[in-house]
């Protein structure tokens, strides 16, 4: 039982990672309907900013995270201004050729600026194990956990309670009427694409002691941010976030009990099964 | 509707013949080997089209059924069928895993349905890579379909037979009523379903003839190179680089697939000997050029300037 | 959906004109003797691809410096495999149908190499093989194909010969990423450890690159191994070890088939630092082995890189020069004679040992044993290369 337990606190604890990814996407996605195949490349970039900071500045990713997601949030009015804003209202196929594009740019460049190269960061908070009874964890995911977790309620927060994040609710619900009444359309999505790559971008950050960094480590992020947010429903911040528990949840308990080596399937498994019963994802509302 | 009348059915057999000509002048077996790549792509991107391009129904599961076709012709091969017979029978296996995986997806409305396509190649890809059975990640042999000094001149001109037959039926379906259909559902399915379209029995139907081809590409791919592992053959690339070749040549048009694939494949290729390591980062900038400057793909923006409605 | 007019047909052939016009030309012969290398410059394994580079050039610097070979300056053409097999095939007819090299060395991994092998024994063109270790690529035995480095099997014989000369452990648990490296290994170990009498009470695969190991180390520490074999091939043995110490597993040895576990920066703070120690893993290379050049070879790679190489430069930097010596000694580039000269050699005393080849094209390369001790790479086994005796049983998490 205690191991059940441990182990669904484990997938708590990357799930919130992945929340943020969700998160992301779900701004990017859900709310402007752009098919965002570069969001793991961003969190790459993420990840690369924390630990240029790290390895040339000392300075812990636990505190870089926030220059990596400034930094992503900064590039991402680049982005968007020249790349992302001339297929904002063309078919998804052309989005997912220009992301695909920008996302083998950010990729290869990165391979040519850094080198293919894996590069492993080690501080001590990884290695601080806190034991609870008979649970474990470590002293890093932790805090990451907590990190995220104040930035999921903000942004909920945000998306709920201010101006400009209801502007952003407006438009994900009807984009016309958003700019019948008065609504910035093209500013409030600017907008809304740079937060969620610096949402990628501080997830890469959090996730950089945790794991290793190398050009294509964002490539398995993507898939999986797209399965939160449609898991979770679109236009949902929440679901996503939601989205992003259940995957880490179901990947430790598949670990679990079945092997490791199923995990990533259970959730493509999972996630048909829940489509298939809902079609519109667990919180999402039926779109006409 | 595409009118193949008059001179052109003639220029474009000559062209074919042109083609597969090529298969006794070349010099050495890389340029065959890239041509095939080439073709064949241009066949999985007609292949590919008549689900993305004709019923607008963005597939990014397409690598399913290529890896079906591939392991299915390995497997049956191993089971001593007749290496012909095992061609066609993993491609009538893709396609009924098709119909299978067609009726749960088809349900689903955009996003929620390329993402459902994507869900059901990985987790394909990922069983294969589990499995004993399917020789997991070490993969399996596969037998060679031809032997002797022309076997890249032989693979080269079947992957232009695959070609053409997914052409013909491209045009077939451009002018059929099945393909007005079709497109009527890439237009406005709940319109085309109150009219009285059998909106899922359609779109089945694409699948279907789509995935069968698919799957021929599959396992011929898999005998050329005698040996395949579910990073050659299942991965996510290859259902991108079916789609993109089509939407970046012009998805919906019948020569779209095949300019793309030559553009693009031929361009890797090139990239490749000319950038080494940054040839990625090449290619990735023509796709970004090609679709700020090109935006209904290479022939729709061939058809604007050049006219033709 | 329109009536299409020449737009479609004209485009298709233009950019068919266009293509045909770029792949045709291919580079003049100049003069300089050109090597064929393919290796996996972009893709999952590049980073190894890029080693293998850096090693490869090392050589060739070194070589040139001497004269280059027949009188001429060697030229390297790589070719980009993007850590696809079916791009490794290609590889083989742009280099040698369009390139027309004496020799190829390569590929990277062990499926890109096992997919060459026929095409280079159709073309009776001399493959050297630099570090593919699944036993499956020498299937062939065709006098055409060599291999430098010791094999998985190799891996586990010796690890399991170790094991049975320190303590006889009767159960162990295999570890291994679910990609060809990790899924040759496990079966090579599998065969050992039957052959030995050891019981596997555990076989786990595991996704490779992810963050959260625990839930697979808490299935091992339930089936309570006395030996843990780790088949993982990057950062992962980082993680899988600090892992391991959460999940408070303490088996009486941990040992690796190298890689992730033989890494240079592993022992090393920046690596898995303390939960690195008593680690075993097998090794073909080390920075500070005994053999003439090896130092030299660390210290230029650190020069050029800023890090330690790990044993593929060192394969590659070798394979490089044995091919060249073997053009040397038979004075010709016709690729028969250029065989039987590999074949011949018997070099004593390389930077990566001996160098002889047997009747299948291996080379004897030995396998030694290495135990993490104070933070730095030992070799324990065998005895006459050791240079510190193995600490048995791995002292548990609690009382380090």
């Amino acid at each position: 039982m205690i191991v059940f337990f441990q182990a669904c606190l484990n997938g708590l604890l990357t799930g919130a990672l992945y929340a943020l990814i969700g998160m992301g996407l779900a701004l990017i996605f859900g709310v402007m309907r752009i098919v965002n195949f570069a969001h793991g490349a961003f969190l790459m970039v993420g990840m690369y900013v924390s630990y240029v900071l790290f390895d040339h500045f000392g300075i812990d990713p636990y505190l870089g995270f926030i220059a990596a997601g400034l930094f992503l949030f900064l590039f991402g009015q680049l982005i968007y201004r020249f790349l992302i804003r001339p297929v904002r209202d063309r078919s998804d196929f052309m989005q997912i050729l220009m992301t695909t594009g920008i996302a083998l740019i950010l990729t290869d460049g990165a391979q040519l600026i850094f080198g293919a190269d894996y590069h492993q960061v080690n501080i001590p908070l990884v290695n601080r194990t806190l034991r609870f009874g008979a649970f474990a964890a470590t002293a890093a995911s932790l805090l990451s956990f907590v990190i995220a977790t104040v930035l999921i309620a903000g942004l909920y927060l945000f998306v709920t309670r201010s101006l400009t994040g209801q502007a952003l609710r407006a438009i994900a619900q009807n984009i016309e009427v958003a700019q019948l009444v008065g609504i910035d359309v093209t500013r409030i999505q600017g907008l809304s694409f740079c937060l969620g790559i610096a949402l990628a971008g501080i997830a890469g950050g959090l996730l950089l002691p945790a794991l290793y960094l190398f050009p294509s480590v964002g490539d398995d992020y993507t898939l999986k941010a797209f399965v939160m947010v449609v898991l979770g429903g679109m236009g949902s911040i929440e679901g996503a976030a939601l989205g992003g528990l259940l995957l880490g949840v179901s990947e430790s308990l598949t670990s679990l009990y079945l092997g490791n080596q199923w995990a990533l399937a259970v959730d493509f498994a999972v996630f048909l099964v829940v489509l298939s019963l809902k079609p519109s994802g667990i919180l999402g509302r039926q779109r006409t | 509707m595409s009118s193949l009348r008059g001179w052109k059915p003639w220029a474009l057999a000559a062209a074919v013949l042109a083609c597969g000509s090529l298969a006794l002048v070349a010099r050495n077996d890389y340029l065959l080997q890239v041509l095939f790549r080439i073709v064949l792509f241009a066949g999985l991107g007609l292949a590919w089209n008549l689900v993305g391009g004709f019923a607008g129904q963005l597939s990014l599961g397409h690598a399913a059924f290529f890896g079906a076709g591939a392991y299915g012709f390995a497997l049956l091969s191993a089971a001593s069928t007749p290496r012909w017979v095992a061609l066609f029978l993993a491609a009538v296996v893709a396609a009924a895993f098709a119909g299978i995986i067609g009726r749960i997806v088809f349900r689903l409305r955009g996003p929620y349905f390329t993402l459902a396509t994507i869900a059901f190649a990985e987790v394909l890809r990922l069983s294969v890579t589990n499995l004993k059975l399917t020789g997991g990640a070490i993969g399996l042999s596969t037998p060679a379909l031809f032997s002797g000094r022309s076997t890249w001149g032989m693979l080269y001109l079947s992957a232009i037979a695959l070609a053409v037959t997914a052409f013909v039926i491209n045009v077939y379906v451009a002018r059929s009523r099945f393909g007005y259909y079709l497109m009527a559902i890439r237009e406005d399915e709940e319109t085309a379903s109150a009219v009285g379209i059998d909106t899922a029995s359609y779109k089945l139907r694409s699948l279907l003839i789509s995935a069968f081809l698919t799957a021929l590409g599959g396992a011929l791919y898999g005998s050329a190179f005698q040996f395949i592992v579910p990073d050659s053959v299942l991965t996510i690339d290859i259902s991108l680089q079916m789609a993109i070749v089509t939407m970046l040549g012009g998805a919906g048009t019948l020569y779209g697939p095949v300019v793309g694939a030559i553009m693009l494949l031929g361009a890797a290729e090139v990239f490749k000997n000319q950038f080494q390591e940054s040839h990625l980062l090449v290619y990735g900038i023509l796709i970004v050029l090609v679709v700020l400057f090109l935006p209904e793909g290479v022939v729709g923006g061939l058809q604007r300037r050049f006219g033709g409605r | 959906m329109h009536c299409r007019r020449p737009a479609g047909l004209l485009g298709t052939l233009v950019s068919a004109a266009l293509l045909s016009g770029l792949l045709g030309c291919s580079q003049p012969g100049g003069d300089s003797t050109r090597i064929g290398v393919i290796t996996s410059l972009t893709g999952s394994q590049a980073a190894f691809g890029a080693a293998h580079k850096n090693g490869y050039l090392i050589a060739l610097d070194e070589i040139n410096a001497k004269g280059g070979v027949l009188g001429k300056k060697v030229e390297l053409n790589f070719y980009d495999d993007q850590s696809k097999p079916d791009q490794a095939v290609q590889g083989v007819s742009k280099l040698f149908d369009q390139d027309h090299v004496p020799v190829i060395l390569g590929s990277y991994s062990s499926e890109s190499t096992k997919a060459i092998v026929p095409s280079v024994i159709q073309r009776q063109v001399p493959l050297m093989i630099p570090t593919a270790t699944a036993d499956n690529v020498l299937d062939s035995k065709s006098p055409w194909v060599f291999r430098i480095c010791a094999g998985a099997g190799d891996y586990a014989r010796t690890t399991v010969e170790f094991l049975k000369s320190s303590g006889a452990p009767k159960t162990m648990a295999i570890v291994y990423e679910n990609t060809n490296f990790g899924q040759s290994n496990m079966r090579a170990m599998s065969e050992a450890a039957k052959a030995a009498g050891i019981t596997l009470v555990a076989v786990e695969p595991y996704e490779a690159k992810s963050p959260d190991y625990k839930a697979v180390l808490q299935r091992v520490k339930q089936a309570n191994p006395e030996v843990i074999y780790f088949c993982s091939y990057l950062l992962d043995a980082g993680t899988l070890m600090r892992q391991a110490h959460e999940v408070e597993l303490n088996p009486k040895y941990y040992t690796s088939a190298g890689t992730g576990f033989a890494a240079a920066e592993f022992p090393t703070p920046k690596g898995a630092a303390k939960n690195a120690e008593y680690t075993f893993s097998v090794s073909q290379w080390l920075p500070e082995s005994r053999w003439p050049g090896a130092k030299e070879f660390d210290a230029e790679y650190v020069r050029r890189t800023k890090s330690h190489p790990a044993y593929h430069a060192i394969e590659a930097y070798e394979a490089l020069q044995v091919v060249v010596q073997a053009i040397n000694v038979a004075r010709t580039l016709d690729r028969a004679t250029i065989r039987g000269a590999i074949r011949n050699l018997d070099l004593r005393s390389t930077p990566f040992g001996p160098i002889k080849f047997d009747a299948n094209g291996q080379n004897q390369h030995p396998v030694m044993i290495t135990q993490v001790l104070g933070g730095r790479y030992h070799v324990v086994y065998p005895a006459d290369v050791a240079d510190a005796k193995p600490v048995i049983p791995t002292p548990p998490w609690s009382q380090r």
